[in-house]
Formats: structure tokens, C-alpha cells, sequence
């Protein structure tokens, strides 16, 4: 039945997204909820939440404000809390409750920025789309906000786009993304990943753009037209989630978001040029970088039945994935994505896939019964 | 710009008085701060029992969360427990969904399509629904009557609506009343009590055990203990319900109405005497006198020894923990412990505690966990070093912490004695 979950947990929704893309750049974030949507962000799906202090709100609206409308006292209540905190922006996230009574952001927008004396940004999430639709939305927000005049470009200077944790379900990735570089006389900027809102502003003056999610195609898009800075599409680290083994002749699904979905393939494929690779996946499949054999999933009948049916000797997808298809026999290899499972990719992983790495100790499909 | 977190001493509070609450202290007039400190308040599902694991005490039963993904989404915390894989299902509602309501018309057959899978049938499906279905004004009993008509197993309605979290009847009182509406009435057994109010059995050692057994009373019930939905049923056996909680009152008045079980309300407290002079009258009331002396001692002698290894003790009590925090910090102050300061939600029901503080404890300062200025909380002046509760030891790490919010309730003498117990072992 369409939207039924029997076996995985709903994904991370948009809002999540957009906190997780604006959840490093020193703004005031307010979730438009009631409290709930707020405790989900912060208890599950912003990781980053239990390692510092931020400034993370809930508007705390309740029955009656939902019900008569009261955008004034969300404007009251962040006005009333710009003045004791120190902040370089305001964010206003939705939620359902906001999406059912149709909030105007726009008006809402204009509202706050007649009592606060700060930049605001809106996102209009309604909770109901995936975390890429919103991290997409703050992506083009804050670019469009923050990014200031045309720079000169810095030689040897890179910016990496779409590094959330949602996206690279790894918290350390920023820095060795900025430690490769480094090694190569680069600097990466992996923006809302250890690179704040300084760097956004300077975001022309980058030499070239890398995306390393689909969500943040958009934002590279946007700053080609709007400084003719270039972009690629690929995941710098994506030799850390290869399993090395023999390809050859063999059929492999990858089920991720699709930039790292589609950087893994290319590996595969140098390896052995003859293995048929799918790429498939819960969240936006951009046309521009989709082949045809490859797949957008919506429910969980869909990957089912392509397991079953699709004949293939290896999947690359999140371990919370494996109970959904006991009788897969070929070699699934642990793929962690959090904005699936929640899970962050930890050292014990990180062993785990370097063991798989080396030839003769493929592990084993880690089927669980149901 | 002053980095100060906002407080007011238990003295200037008591000036005020509970109807000028300083806004500061009142959730629903600023902005609600996030952090660790107030994970419990802002998404009750992520630890301890909320609305979602609260919803399935009843043994076998299983819950259909019918909702946009974002409110289901943190339930995998609770999937990956044991006790709690396979029981969790989920009906994803899209924007159509909102427009036209038709994710409602699903709902029995997604019922049928889970049970068809399981190896045994659910007791009962919980349904729980959201904000959304709130501000749609969902009919969810009739929605319930429809699926169990379709597929003949009980289903039941939870209500996770953040929204009304300090209406009338908030999601966790409305959660109490619907666990126990399954109780068919049976005949009434003289020797049969339930305990209301907790989703966890109290602790093994508490003295209310033996005192209800030493009044005549063979067999307590907590839904918590119950093996088998069969077990459950004999619920509605009992003579009387004690209501543990106060959030259970309303499940209370429940049985009281339709099993014609009447009930008992006792507060969880940590000041030693009151604890006696709330079982003497409980004893009244039964026409008993409880002995309560041992335990009672046993209680006594923990705090006075503590007290001997600490005599400086100074505590920073949080909310988040087996406890009212101003009651809490009212017994330790009695005790003559110092009490620097105070992590909670005031409300008119525990301002009582307040206004003794001001005799005793003046200087107590008050914070509010969720007052936006939290995020500048700075306790390295506050002479706290001991802290009891979770959002306690959130702010002062340094400090030994005794988080006292385990899942086995604490409870009268065994609680203050367990507590002391703890404190001395940090």
C-alpha cells in the first residue's frame, strides 16, 4: 500500500534538512512547530546538536495560535529573543501545522523583518517532503541571501556544496575533505560543514564548485549564473566507500542519494568496465544525472520487489535496509546514509568497511530475519 | 548584550506570586529554547515514555502511526528496543492527504495488511495521529470503530497532539485514559488494587507493596507488570485505583465512570513526614493504620548518614528526573542541604513549594530550562557541586550528577532512601 512502512522508520523529513544545511552559520533558527518537529531535529536528526550549544527554537505554538493565525506573536516572541542573544541571522522553519493553516512565508517574512533588524530567511517545509526538498530550499536561501558582490577568484580555492550530515552521514568528512585538498596546495571551503557565513559571502571567489549532493544542484546552478563560478558533481571521499572486490561480470545496486550513488558507480565501473550498475533511490533523482537504468524508490514494496526481481549480486545500501529482503543472497555492503537510518558512519563502521576492503574478507551479507 | 540566563530567586517569586509569574518562567510567551536539558519537553517520543511508547503498555498491542513522516520519524530510538521491534508501523500522510482526508479511508486496510503479517494478532492497534489531524478536527474514534469493524481486532485512538500540550486534556493524560479503555467490567474483588499513573512498574522495595498487602490486599496491579493482555483485563476486578501520577486522574475518573471503580490520589514526595502524613491519611480513608515505621527509619537513616559524609552538599535540581523539582528541593532545603538553584516549569500546583522555599531557601534561584537565555547558562559561580536529574547534569559537568530519572519509579520512603543511596555513591 502506498505510504505504508512496515520495515523502515520515515526518513528525515524537510525540515530537518533545512536545519541541517543553516545549522552551522550562527543564525537564530526557529522551528515553526509546536514543539515536537523541534524535539525530532535536535533528539534524532541534527547530530551536530549534542556537540555544542545553539541557537535552536521552537516557536511552541499552540491550539489557538494555529487556529486564529497568530503570526504576530511568532514575530513578538523572535523579536523579544533577538534582543538577548547574539545573532548574524533569523531562520523561520515550517513544520505541518504551518503547511495545514497556510502560512504565508513571504508575509511572514516582511512581518519580521519590520521588528527585527537582522537578514531573516524562511523555508517553507511542510514536514511531508524528504529532507533533500528542504536542504534544497535553504541552499538557494542562503546563497541568495548571503552571497555577497562579485569577488575575484582565489586560484587553487574550492567550494564543496552539500556537505550535511543528512547527505554524508559522517561528521569528520569536512575535515578530510579540507586535508586532501591541502595536501595538494588546495583549500576547500566545505560550506555549513567547519565553513560559516563568511564564506558564503565570499562564494564567488572560489575557483570552481564541487556538489557532493543533489540537493545542492540547485545553489551550484544559481551561483554559475549569478558568478560564473563552474561546478562539478562527485564526492571527494567516495574511494572510502568502495568495497573492494571483484566486479567483474556482476550486477550491482546502489541505493544512496544520488550524487554519492552515482560517484560509487564510476569507481565500480574503472574497476571493471563490464559490471551492470543500477543506481536507485528514496530521495531527488536529478535528470541531468540520471541514466536510464536507474531508479527512484517511494515505498518500501518498490524496493522490495526490485530486490527480488532484479537479480543482484551486490547491494550498497544502509544496513537498516537488509531485513527487508531476507532471501537476498549476494554480498550487501553496509552503506550508511543517515537521512535513511539515523545512523552516523563511526569508527567502528569505518573499520568495519576498511575489513571489507581488503580481498578475501568480504563479509557477509548481513541478512537479519525478520 | 548582557550573555546572562534569565532567573528569579524562590524570594521574588513568592513577592510575585503565582499569578505574576515572570514571563520569562511561563513556556508559552517566548521562544522555546532546545537543548539536551529539554529533549524530554520538546519531543516527549524521544526518551522515557511519550505518546508513542506510552500508547503500547498494553501487552501485544501494536501502533500505526498515521502521519507526515517528520512525527514518526525519531521513533526508530524506540524500534531498535527490544521490547519494541515489529510493533511500530506507519501510514505516511502527503499534502493530497491534508486536502482531501483520504489517508483516513486507508487506515483499515493498512490495519488488515500489517495484522495479515504478523504471526500473532495485535490485542489491540493503537492509531496514533498528529497536530495535523488535530487542525483537521479528525473524527479518530469513528475512524477506530470503522477499522475495527473491518477487521475485527480492537483498535483504539492515540492522541500525539503537541499542540494541546498545556490544554485540558494534553497528549499525555488522553494517552492514560485511552490504555485502559479496553477494560471490559468483571466482578469486583475486595483484595484487587491498580496503581495508575506510570508506564513502569515502581521499584521492587517500595514500602507500598507491603503496607497495601498488610491492609488485605492480595493482588496490585500495574499495567507495566501485566504478561498477557489477559492479565490486563483483570484490571477491572479492582476495588479501588490508587492514582500515582496526576496526569492519570482523568484515566481515574474513567474507570470510576464506566467500571464504577473509584480511586485514591497520592503525590510522589520527598520530604519524609509528608510521605508518613499522606499514608496516615491514606489509612483513614481505608479504615487501616499503616505501620510504616521501618521503612520510614530505613529512609531517615540514609539522609542523616548522608548528611554526616556531606555536610556541604549544595544541589542544582533539575526537571528532568522522578521527582517535582520544587518539592525535591523543598525536602533537601529541610534536610539542610543548601539549594542554589532550581531547573523547572512553574505552575499554581507546585507554587505551594515555592512560597516554603522563600522561608527557608530565599536565594534559590529559578531557572527555566526552555527561557531562550538558557543558551548563556553559565554555573561556574553558583557553588552548585552535586546535581540530581538529566538537564542538571547538562549544565553542570563538573559536577558529580545522580540522573534519577530511571524507568523504575521511586516512590515514598523507598524512593527517598534510593535517591540517598545514589547521591552517596557518585
Amino acid at each position: 500500500m502506498r505510504g505504508l512502512r512496515k520495515y523502515l522508520t520515515p526518513f528525515a523529513p524537510d525540515q530537518s534538512g533545512a536545519v541541517s544545511v543553516l545549522y552551522e552559520f550562527g543564525g537564530i533558527i526557529v522551528i515553526c512547530d509546536a514543539g515536537g518537529c523541534t524535539g525530532n531535529i535536535c533528539g534524532f536528526d541534527e547530530p551536530r546538536w549534542f556537540e555544542s550549544k545553539s541557537a535552536l527554537f521552537s516557536a511552541g505554538l499552540r491550539d489557538m495560535d494555529a487556529i486564529l493565525g497568530r503570526d504576530d506573536r511568532l514575530v513578538a516572541k523572535l523579536a523579544d529573543a533577538v534582543t538577548k542573544l547574539d545573532a548574524k541571522f533569523a531562520a523561520i522553519i515550517g513544520t505541518p501545522v504551518p503547511a495545514v493553516i497556510g502560512t504565508d512565508y513571504h508575509a511572514l517574512k516582511r512581518m519580521t523583518e519590520k521588528k527585527v533588524d537582522l537578514p531573516i530567511l524562511t523555508v517553507d517545509t511542510d514536514g511531508m517532503e524528504l529532507y533533500d526538498k528542504g536542504e534544497e530550499k535553504a541552499w538557494m536561501e542562503l546563497f541568495r541571501v548571503f552571497a555577497g558582490e562579485k569577488e575575484e577568484v582565489i586560484p587553487n580555492k574550492i567550494g564543496i556544496l552539500g556537505m550535511t550530515p543528512q547527505d554524508i552521514s559522517d561528521l569528520r568528512a569536512a575535515d578530510r575533505i579540507r586535508e586532501r585538498f591541502a595536501a595538494e596546495g588546495k583549500t576547500a571551503v566545505c560550506y555549513g560543514m567547519g565553513n560559516g557565513l563568511d564564506d558564503v559571502k565570499k562564494a564567488s571567489s572560489v575557483e570552481k564548485n564541487i556538489v557532493a549532493a543533489p540537493a545542492a544542484l540547485e545553489a551550484a546552478k544559481y551561483l554559475e549564473q549569478t558568478y560564473g563560478t563552474p561546478y562539478e558533481i562527485g564526492y571527494p571521499l567516495v574511494d572510502e566507500l568502495l568495497c573492494d572486490m571483484n566486479y567483474h561480470g556482476k550486477k550491482v545496486l546502489i541505493v544512496q542519494q544520488q550524487v554519492t550513488g552515482n560517484a560509487i558507480r564510476e569507481e565500480i565501473l574503472k574497476k571493471a568496465p563490464d559490471v551492470q550498475v543500477t543506481v536507485a533511490s528514496w530521495f531527488m533523482m536529478k535528470p541531468e544525472i540520471r541514466r536510464d537504468e536507474d531508479l527512484h524508490l517511494r515505498d518500501e514494496e518498490d524496493y522490495i520487489k526490485l530486490v527480488e526481481n532484479g537479480a543482484y549480486d551486490v547491494i550498497y545500501a544502509d544496513p537498516c535496509m537488509a531485513r527487508m529482503t531476507p532471501k537476498f543472497e549476494g554480498t550487501f555492503v553496509d552503506t550508511i546514509h543517515f537521512a535513511v537510518s539515523g545512523k552516523l558512519v563511526t569508527v567502528e563502521a569505518a573499520k568495519d568497511s576498511k575489513e571489507l576492503k581488503e580481498p578475501g574478507k568480504l563479509k557477509e551479507s548481513k541478512k537479519q530475519e525478520k | 548584550m548582557r550573555q546572562e540566563a534569565y532567573f528569579c530567586t524562590v524570594k521574588e517569586l513568592n513577592e510575585l506570586g503565582k499569578d505574576k509569574i515572570p514571563q520569562q518562567l511561563i513556556s508559552h510567551t517566548h521562544l522555546i529554547y532546545s537543548s539536551p536539558a529539554t529533549l524530554a519537553f520538546n519531543s516527549p517520543g524521544a526518551e522515557g515514555f511519550g505518546v508513542k511508547r506510552a500508547g503500547l503498555a498494553v501487552p501485544d498491542s501494536i501502533m500505526l502511526i498515521v502521519s507526515p513522516g517528520c512525527c514518526g520519524r525519531n521513533t526508530s530510538v524506540l524500534s531498535s528496543m527490544r521490547a519494541y521491534h515489529d510493533r511500530f508501523y506507519y501510514l505516511l500522510m502527503d499534502e493530497t492527504d491534508i486536502v482531501t482526508g483520504r489517508h483516513l479511508k486507508k487506515i483499515p486496510k493498512a490495519v488488515a495488511e500489517i495484522c495479515e503479517e504478523l504471526e500473532k494478532k495485535p490485542s489491540v492497534v493503537m492509531i496514533c495521529i498528529t497536530c495535523v489531524d488535530a487542525l483537521l478536527g479528525t473524527d479518530m474514534e469513528r475512524v477506530c470503530h470503522k477499522v475495527e469493524e473491518y477487521t475485527g481486532i480492537p483498535v483504539r485512538p492515540c492522541y500525539m497532539y503537541a499542540l494541546t500540550r498545556e490544554g485540558r486534556k494534553p497528549p499525555m493524560v488522553h494517552v492514560r485514559q485511552s490504555i485502559y479503555s479496553l477494560l471490559e467490567p468483571k466482578k469486583k474483588k475486595g483484595n484487587v488494587v491498580n496503581l495508575l499513573g506510570y508506564f513502569s512498574p515502581l521499584v521492587d522495595d517500595c514500602e507500598l507493596y507491603d503496607l497495601l498487602h498488610g491492609a488485605g490486599i492480595k493482588t496490585i496491579h500495574e499495567i507495566s507488570r501485566c504478561r498477557d493482555y489477559a492479565e490486563y483485563q483483570t484490571m477491572s476486578e479492582a476495588n479501588f485505583n490508587l492514582v500515582l501520577h496526576p496526569e492519570a486522574r482523568f484515566a481515574a475518573e474513567d474507570f470510576h465512570d464506566r467500571l464504577k471503580i473509584p480511586y485514591i490520589e497520592l503525590r510522589r514526595l520527598y520530604q519524609i513526614d509528608k510521605i508518613a502524613s499522606q499514608y496516615r491519611a491514606f489509612g483513614a480513608a481505608l479504615g487501616v493504620e499503616f505501620d510504616d515505621e521501618m521503612p520510614r527509619k530505613a529512609a531517615e537513616d540514609v539522609v542523616v548518614k548522608f548528611k554526616e559524609v556531606h555536610p556541604d552538599a549544595a544541589f542544582a535540581v533539575g526537571e528532568w528526573m522522578n521527582g517535582d523539582p520544587f518539592e525535591l528541593a523543598l525536602a533537601l532545603v529541610r534536610y539542610g542541604f543548601h539549594v542554589p538553584e532550581i531547573y523547572g516549569t512553574l505552575s499554581g500546583e507546585n507554587f505551594i513549594y515555592v512560597k516554603q522555599l522563600a522561608q527557608i531557601s530565599p536565594e534559590t534561584k529559578v531557572f527555566s530550562n526552555l527561557e531562550p537565555t538558557m543558551l548563556y547558562y553559565d554555573g561556574s559561580q553558583s557553588g552548585v557541586n552535586l546535581t540530581i536529574g538529566k538537564d542538571a547534569g547538562y549544565y553542570h559537568k563538573e559536577c558529580p550528577n545522580v540522573r534519577w530519572n530511571e524507568e523504575r519509579q521511586p516512590y515514598g520512603y523507598a524512593g527517598v532512601r534510593r535517591l540517598f543511596e545514589s547521591l552517596a555513591e557518585v
